[in-house]
């Protein structure tokens, strides 16, 4: 504004906007014309051409990323869906192995049944034998204790008089057998 | 010794004893020695040891049929002792009768009894016997304390057990 107001004041003289010399406004705006002549002949088309392309390229980024957002999404889903299959496997897993532990918890305590019947029986079976042997034991010590007693009370009596009686009966035996 | 030796030696002492006209005395006394050895481990072992003079060992047989035997059964022993046969007498002796017994068609029976049998019940057991079997028995008594009472008398093979002994031990098997 200050530059306008000196320009106005230096050419106060005919108090006019435009150079002194219109010449000089006729020969600038013709060069002017001849210079946008030829930029829009010799320019218009490079330039047309920049902006389109610059125009693809930005599209073709667009397109380009939204690829990759769309290829992303779809790793994210798999990813998301390999994840439920994890999860899913992982719980078949674990009910699998829940049922083996369930199972083989069954079959360790029939087992163990199986085994304490088994072991029960045989206490039973070494019971009774030992049970037989301790009465066979104690019954050999009473025949044993007892027919020492008697073969005693035998010998005590086999005086001479009986000692001679059993001879003739033996002899009395032997001649009855004829 | 072999069971050729044991019957030559029997019929050559029985020989002799019948020689000297004695063969029932000298078989009975020359049985009871036999026993005697068979039941004394001492003096089986004394009789039998080569290292003592067979005038030591003959002295010892004498000794022991004492002066109640014969002349002939105390010269056959000791002379038996001393052609060391002492330990083989038992043998001998048994053979001798088998031998003696069997000249006349008879067998020897052996009873052992916990006591002596009299001569009365030798004789009526022989009997008893020789009525069984049908043959002429020749007893021979001897005495075994195990038998507890009674009698076991064998004839050969053949077994008549009588004794308290086999009575007991079958209760003790029944029981």
């Amino acid at each position: 504004m200050n530059a306008i107001l000196l320009a106005a004041e230096e050419g106060a003289e005919n108090a006019f906007w435009l150079p002194h010399d219109i010449n000089e406004v006729i020969w600038g705006s013709l060069a002017f014309l001849i210079v946008a002549a030829l930029l829009w002949k010799f320019a218009k088309k490079p330039g047309a051409d920049f902006f389109r392309n610059r125009r693809e390229g930005i599209a073709a980024g667009l397109e380009a990323a939204e690829a990759s957002r769309t290829g992303a999404e779809a790793d994210l889903d798999s990813i998301r869906s390999a994840l439920a299959d994890s999860d899913a496997e992982a719980a078949r897993i674990l009910e699998d192995a829940r049922q083996a532990a369930d199972a083989l918890t069954a079959e360790i305590a029939v087992r163990a049944d199986r085994d304490i019947e088994m072991v029960r029986e045989r206490a039973q079976i070494d019971l009774a034998a030992t049970r037989g042997q301790v009465e066979a034991d104690l019954s050999g010590e009473l025949s044993r204790l007892a027919f020492g007693a008697a073969e005693r009370v035998v010998d005590g009596t086999l005086d001479d008089a009986n000692q001679q009686r059993l001879i003739d009966a033996y002899i009395t035996n032997v001649g009855s057998q004829n | 010794m072999t069971d050729i030796r044991i019957t030559a030696y029997a019929e050559a002492l029985l020989a002799i004893a019948a020689a000297e006209g004695e063969v029932d005395r000298v078989q009975d006394e020359l049985f009871q020695l036999g026993q005697a050895v068979q039941a004394d481990e001492q003096l089986r072992t004394t009789i039998s040891d080569s290292r003592l003079p067979a005038s030591r060992r003959a002295q010892v047989i004498e000794d022991v049929l004492g002066e109640g035997a014969a002349p002939a059964t105390v010269a056959i022993a000791s002379m038996a002792v001393s052609l060391g046969r002492g330990a083989d007498l038992p043998e001998i002796s048994t053979e001798m009768a088998r031998v003696s017994a069997a000249s006349v068609g008879a067998v020897v029976a052996e009873a052992r009894s916990a006591v002596p049998l009299t001569e009365d019940q030798v004789s009526r057991l022989a009997q008893a016997l020789t009525a069984k079997l049908g043959r002429e028995v020749t007893v021979r008594n001897t005495v075994d304390p195990t038998v507890m009472g009674g009698v076991v008398t064998q004839i050969g093979d053949e077994v008549i057990d009588g004794s308290i002994r086999t009575r007991l031990n079958q209760l003790r098997e029944a029981f």
